[in-house]
Order: C-alpha cells, then structure tokens, then sequence
C-alpha cells in the first residue's frame, strides 16, 4: 500500500551496505611507507590509501550519497502520502519516520563532514549510526510505520519546525557519540603504539576531538531552538507553554547535559578522553529521550 | 564563555595580596566563585539530575496513589523532599535561581573585556607573545616591511577582518580580529537565563490556569476577565478511518453585555480576549445532561411494549395513542443519592450507572417524576401507575472541555528565548579570532612573524591560519 515503505526499506540496505564499505576501506591495504602522515590527513589522504582503499572509499561515498538520495525519495513520498491520507506534509510525525528522518540528517552531516574535511574513517562509525537508527525504524510494528491521520494535537504548522528541528540537532548528537566513540578507538590504539593500519586512516586525535565538539556546538542551539519553538507549540495547543511533561524534561535534561559540557570546555583538561566519554553518555540520554520516553513513561507526548 | 589566558591573567593580577580578609578580597572571591564555570557545570548537572526524578515519580497525584506504588515511609519521604511536586519545591527553584546568579555574576566579570576589546585592542605585544602562540610560523620575504605590512593588511581585510597597525621604529606590528560577536553571543545567552525565569516567576504570580467543562448553548462568567462566555456550538470532525481530525467550539465573549467575538476554536487554534486565552483542551460525555434518551413503556405486570418513545431534553412529549405524557428532567451519569441530603448525584463523570429522572402524567390523574435506570430495568415501581418505564438508551451530550489561562509573563519568556537562540547561535557559529604580526627588516627584506589566537574551532582556525601563510608566501615575489 504505501511505496514510501520500500523506499525506506532500500536505504536501509544501501546504509548497510555503505556501512561495510567503510569498514573495509579501514581495513584494506595501503601502502607501508605512507602511515607515518596519518596525524595530518587533511591534505594528502590521496597519496597515503593504497589503489584498493582508495576505491574502496570512493565507492562507499557513492553508495552513502546514493542511500541518503534514496533517503530523501522515501522522505518526499512519504509527506505526499501524508498530504493524502492526514492533511499534512510532514514526513516525521511518528516514532519510525522520525528515526528515518534521524538518520537522513546523520548521513547528510556526515557527507557534509566529508566534502568539507576529506576523512573518510569517520563512516565507519557515523554511518553506521545512521544504518542502526534506520534498522531500528524497520523493526518498529507495521502499524508503527504506516501513515495514519495525525491526533488533533498533532495537526498544526508547529510540527514542521519543531520536530524537524529537535530531530536534527538529535543527528548531531548522535554524530558527536559516534565521533567520541572513534576518539577512545583510536586513543586505545596511539597508547598501544599499534602499527595497526585499521588506525592508520583515521584522523588524529585532536581532529576526532574537534569534530565531536563542532557537532555538539551544532546539535546544542538547535535543540534549544527546537524546545523553544516545542514550548511555542504547547502554548497554542495545551494551554501553557512548560508543563513538565516527560519528553519536554527529557529533552531539557539532554540539554542541560550539554550545557554542562559546553562550559567544561571552556576550562581545562576537558577535551580529549573525557569529552569523549561525555559526548557518548549524552548520546545514550539522547536516545533515552528519543526512544525510552515514548515507551517508558507516560505523558502530553505518548502519541505512538 | 571566558578566553582562558584572559581568565589566568585576571587571576594573577589580582594585585598583591593584603594581610586578612579584606571587603575588596571577599568581594572578588565571592564573584569568582559566582561567576566560575564550576558552578554553572554543577548547576547544570545537578539541575538535570534532579529534573530526572519527576519524570520517574509520577507528580501531583493522589496520596493513595503513592502509598500503593511505593509504601507509606516512601510516600514520608517523598513529601519531606518534595519528590511528588519536584518542579515547584524551594530546593529546585533555588537551582534555578542559583544559574541566574551564575550566569549574572559572569556576565558582570567577563563582558567588560569583551565590551573593550570590541573598542579597542592592544596592537603592541611583544614577539615572545607572538612565539607562545599556538598557530604561529616565521616567514622570510624579500620585501620592505612597509610593503609587507600592507599586504598583510589588506589580506586580513579581505577576509573580514578589522586590522590594527603600528609603526615603530625598527618594526610594524599589524593586529587583526573578527568574530568577537561570538562572544557577545554567549553574554547574550547567559542574560536570557534571568530573563526566562523572570517571566516564568511573573507568570507563576499573576497569572492562571483553569479547566471548564462546558456545554452547548450555556453561558459562563469569567470572573478573572469580568466578561460572559458562551459556547455557540461544539462539534468533532473525523477522519475517513474513524478516528477523530478535530474537535471544534464555536465561542462569543460577551462583554457589558454585547457580543464583542466570535470565534471558532479548535485544538491548537485558540481564542484570545483581553490577555485571556480558551483552548480546546478536550472533550466528552457530559455526566448531568444528555441530549435524548428512548423509554419503552410498558403495561405493568405483562411484558408487552406498548409504546416506544424518544424523549428530547427537558421537553414534554405526548405518547401517541396513550393518555401519557412525559418529560426527562435530569440525568446522572453514575447514580449516588446522598441520604442526609436527599439528593441525587453523580459519583462520577464515567458513565457507570446512567439514571434518568422522568416527569409522567398519566390522563392528568397521576403524577409522577421516577428514576429510572439504564442498567437495573425492574429497579422500582410507581405506585397507581398502569405503566412501567424501561431506559434503553441514549444520546450522550458532549462537552467541551476549555483551558483558561492567562499568562502575562509569557512576552518576557518569549524575548529570552530568543535571546538564548540567537545569543547561542552566534556563539556556536561565530568565532573569536585574533591575528598578531611582528614585522622586522632583515638582510633579504624582512621577516614575518605571525601568531594567532582563538578560543575555540582550532582547526577551522589552523586551516585559516595555514592558508593566510600560503598566501603571503605565494605573493612574495622572488
């Protein structure tokens, strides 16, 4: 009945697919001589890969651009089959489009990432989050998945940018765990001194450690948009604009998290290691938000 | 946020230290410690902590419900801590409170630096401050300084820079900054904390919050606005499938006693009159009244229907063929009769045990106004009657459930909001960038040295910073 499904599920195959690529561009062979410069792989990362994880790369690029493309169709006809049967276009008005409009932004940030910085380790870890929050989409009941008409909550402009916008500044989230999660990866291997060259292609500490805080300077004022305008919405809808309601604590504790990361680095000895641990610990309160309070706990948000 | 070199030197030059605890010492250890990132990250923290636990413990329900889920000294407790109303207990506004002061006393230290250096800068440091730096190179170049310094200059422009220079005998020192709106950004965002809670204790204080349960065609004082309001009309939209679109009331305030507007609300679509806003806030079957119920009439002691009827609200109707009237002037939804009061009431809004209470004439002789039940037919018998009533059903009356607010902090919220978006916006996007060149003759031309500074986006900046370097290289003509 509804072709955006199919769609749907061919990005996810396609992020699967990306997924390995990457895995294998890490572990493919590159030359001996060329590991030394892997601190500094901004500018010469086409010397350094080997023929075979230089295509290797390149084609898990063009899979990843692809599968996001996908991504984006399976998007667009879903909000048409919305106009359809609920009246509005939005495609990310329950828990499974909104997992499959995540990972639509994690995956645009990460190509993003990657036009901009040229390192292409990072996919292993970013698109696979971006494959993991599709894959869990996919695993939702299909009733879960289908476009039913909108509660007359639901049924307002708000939810265009308010959704969209918490929605993108979780991606960015997620893109920092996945970052945080590269830096202790790597961090392990530079204490070893492993020759690895699985480590060899990823980019050196303080580059994973950057990233992650950009992604988090990102996902933070976003998330705070996204709970003003939230706050926006429950002041047209239910009557008062903060009522406690799990999700809008939820969402405030995730950014109050934040916050108190941001401000550690301002000071120091809170980069690296630690920012990393931090950077995960926020991403799983993020999913608790995201996922844990529609099933967990009661609330004006419970629509699933 | 505060620049971390800026920060050390305040520290150290804090002058020298007075014997005891000096009134200037003890202020400036309390702002210190007001304004210190260690508070605002403890805050922040224990903040979230503690917001956690009313998303756990359900809030504001009833004792019994606590003392069930989690037992009597569990319920002591909760009351003593205030864990059934967390949001609202004097430790968590204290937090809140405490953030302001953080972020105030902050905004007090740290902007006034950022206030000068959008005035003015120090152009002069000396070339060991140049060296310190992290981004930091020497270049040779086959120029006159003059030349040099020119170039630098109107390359650092290029790029949005506001470049400062000076002359000295021997040596140019060219100064360059962009981004300081990066920091004013974070000021910005550290005020609105004050602001949003300010509106939200304004909005606590003077403002409020009511449910109505309202029907059709009924017109309700509001004494808070000093107007009338009457609900015209209420009706649910569905959808193709069944389930509800939307459920609508049409309203008209009435003020001094004329209408003055008219609006239709539905969820999401309010109506706003004299700083009073009316939300459709829900909907359901009224538990006093309903719209029509049907009696089958019977001749007593046979089971043979004579006559089924369907009675409107409080409207008398003539059985046809018999010489019976009858009139339904009440409705419960869940039938209690108050012994000592003599009355008869609803338990409940669920509708457990709808009765009705029927006004029967029988051929002007008879009179009678019994109850009867929509579950329990053979209840009671009226005395002298030839006839029984049975209730087999009826319509339900919706009513329209209004949320009545007013809420006039909500401007104030509303501006710190967007100060806090747009303060952090301009905080995470905009970086503070500073750019020190020490220019001095050498025996080719001259020599560059060029340091530069930032707080964060270290390799945005390093990128920036290599490229600068590339380009005064590649335009050294050789």
């Amino acid at each position: 009945m509804m072709r955006s499904l199919f769609l749907f599920d061919m990005t996810f195959w396609l992020y699967l697919a990306a997924l390995g690529l990457y895995v294998a561009y890490l572990f493919a062979k590159r030359p001996a001589m060329q590991m030394a410069p892997a601190g500094h792989p901004l500018e010469n990362i086409e010397e350094r890969d080997g023929a075979w994880a230089t295509q290797l790369g390149q084609v898990a690029t063009l899979v990843t651009v692809f599968g996001w493309v996908l991504n984006t169709l399976a998007l667009t006809t879903r909000a048409f089959e919305r106009m359809e049967h609920s009246g509005t276009f939005a495609p990310w008005s329950n828990q499974f489009e909104a997992m499959a409009y995540v990972s639509w932004a994690i995956i645009l940030g990460y190509v993003m990432l990657e036009f901009r910085y040229k390192i292409k380790a990072v996919g292993a870890f970013v698109v696979g989050i971006g494959f993991i929050a599709m894959g869990a989409a996919s695993l939702l009941p299909y009733r879960y998945q289908t476009a039913e008409p909108l509660v007359p909550a639901l049924n307002s402009y708000w939810i265009y940018i308010h959704v969209s916008i918490t929605l993108t500044s979780y991606a960015a989230f997620a893109m920092a765990g996945g970052l945080g999660l590269m830096y202790l990866f790597k961090e392990r291997a530079v204490n070893r001194g492993s020759q690895s060259r699985f480590y060899a292609a990823f980019p050196d500490l303080e580059t994973i450690d950057e990233l992650g805080y950009k992604a988090i300077m990102l996902g933070f004022p976003l998330l705070a948009f996204g709970i003003i305008l939230g706050a926006m919405w429950a002041n047209y809808a239910w009557g008062g604009y903060w009522s406690w309601d799990p999700k809008e604590t939820w969402s405030l504790i995730v950014w109050l998290i934040y916050g108190a990361y941001i401000h550690a680095r301002m000071t120091r000895g809170w980069e690296g290691h630690k920012a990393a641990i931090y950077a995960i610990f926020g991403f799983l309160m993020v999913i608790f938000c995201f996922w844990g309070v529609n099933f967990l706990l009661s609330g004006l948000h419970a629509y699933a | 946020m505060n620049d971390k070199p800026e920060a050390a030197s305040e520290v150290s030059a804090s002058g020298p230290s007075t014997s005891g605890l000096g009134w200037e010492e003890f202020s400036r250890e309390v702002v210190d410690f007001f304004a210190s990132i260690k508070l605002a990250m403890f805050l922040f923290i224990v903040l979230a902590m503690t917001a956690t636990i009313g998303t756990v413990i359900q809030q504001g329900e009833r004792p019994e419900t606590y003392v069930q889920e989690y037992g009597e000294d569990a319920y002591r407790w909760f009351l003593r801590l205030g864990f059934t109303d967390v949001y609202h207990t004097w430790w968590f506004t204290s937090l809140l409170g405490l953030l302001c002061v953080n972020s105030l006393t902050c905004f007090h230290k740290r902007f006034p630096s950022v206030w000068r250096s959008m005035r003015q800068d120090k152009v002069g440091v000396s070339l060991a401050f140049i060296q310190g730096m992290k981004q930091q190179t020497t270049l040779s170049l086959n120029q006159s300084k003059e030349a040099v310094a020119e170039r630098l200059v109107r390359l650092f422009a290029e790029k949005g820079y506001r470049v400062l220079a000076k002359s000295d005998p021997g040596e140019v020192t060219v100064y360059a900054t962009k981004g300081i709106m990066g920091r004013v950004g974070a000021h910005v965002a550290h005020l609105s904390a004050t602001v949003i809670v300010l509106g939200g204790l304004l909005g606590s204080y003077y403002g409020f919050q009511e449910f109505g349960v309202c029907l059709e065609g009924q017109t309700y004082h509001i004494p808070r606005g000093n107007f009338d309001l009457r609900v015209d009309k209420f009706w649910i939209d569905y959808h193709e499938n069944g389930s509800v679109k939307s459920y609508n009331s049409t309203l008209t305030v009435i003020d001094q006693g004329t209408p003055t507007a008219t609006k239709t609300i539905t969820v999401n679509d309010p109506l706003v009159y004299k700083g009073i806003w009316f939300y459709q806030s829900s909907y359901g079957d009224a538990w006093d009244q309903i719209e029509a119920a049907r009696i089958n009439v019977k001749e007593k002691g046979g089971d043979k229907i004579v006559a089924t009827v369907d009675l409107e609200w409080n409207k008398e109707k003539a059985v046809d063929g018999l010489p019976l009237k009858m009139k339904m002037t009440d409705f419960v939804a869940d039938f209690a009769f108050n012994s000592t009061e003599k009355k008869v009431f609803s338990k409940t809004a669920e509708h457990a045990n709808p009765a009705i209470r029927l006004a029967v004439d029988e051929r002007s002789a008879v009179q009678s106004t019994p109850w009867v039940f929509y579950h329990y037919p053979d209840l009671f018998e009226i005395k002298d009657s030839a006839y029984q009533f049975e209730f087999i059903g009826y319509q339900p009356k919706k009513f329209t459930g209004l949320q009545i607010a007013r809420n006039p902090g909500i401007t104030m919220v509303w501006i710190g909001c967007t100060m806090l978006v747009v303060g952090m916006t301009l905080s995470s996007l905009i970086y503070h960038r500073r750019l020190w060149a020490k220019i001095v003759p050498s025996e080719f031309g001259a020599t560059l040295h060029l340091g530069g500074t930032t707080h964060k986006s270290q390799i945005d900046f390093q990128k920036e910073f290599r490229k600068f370097t590339e380009k005064i290289n590649a335009q050294a003509p050789s």
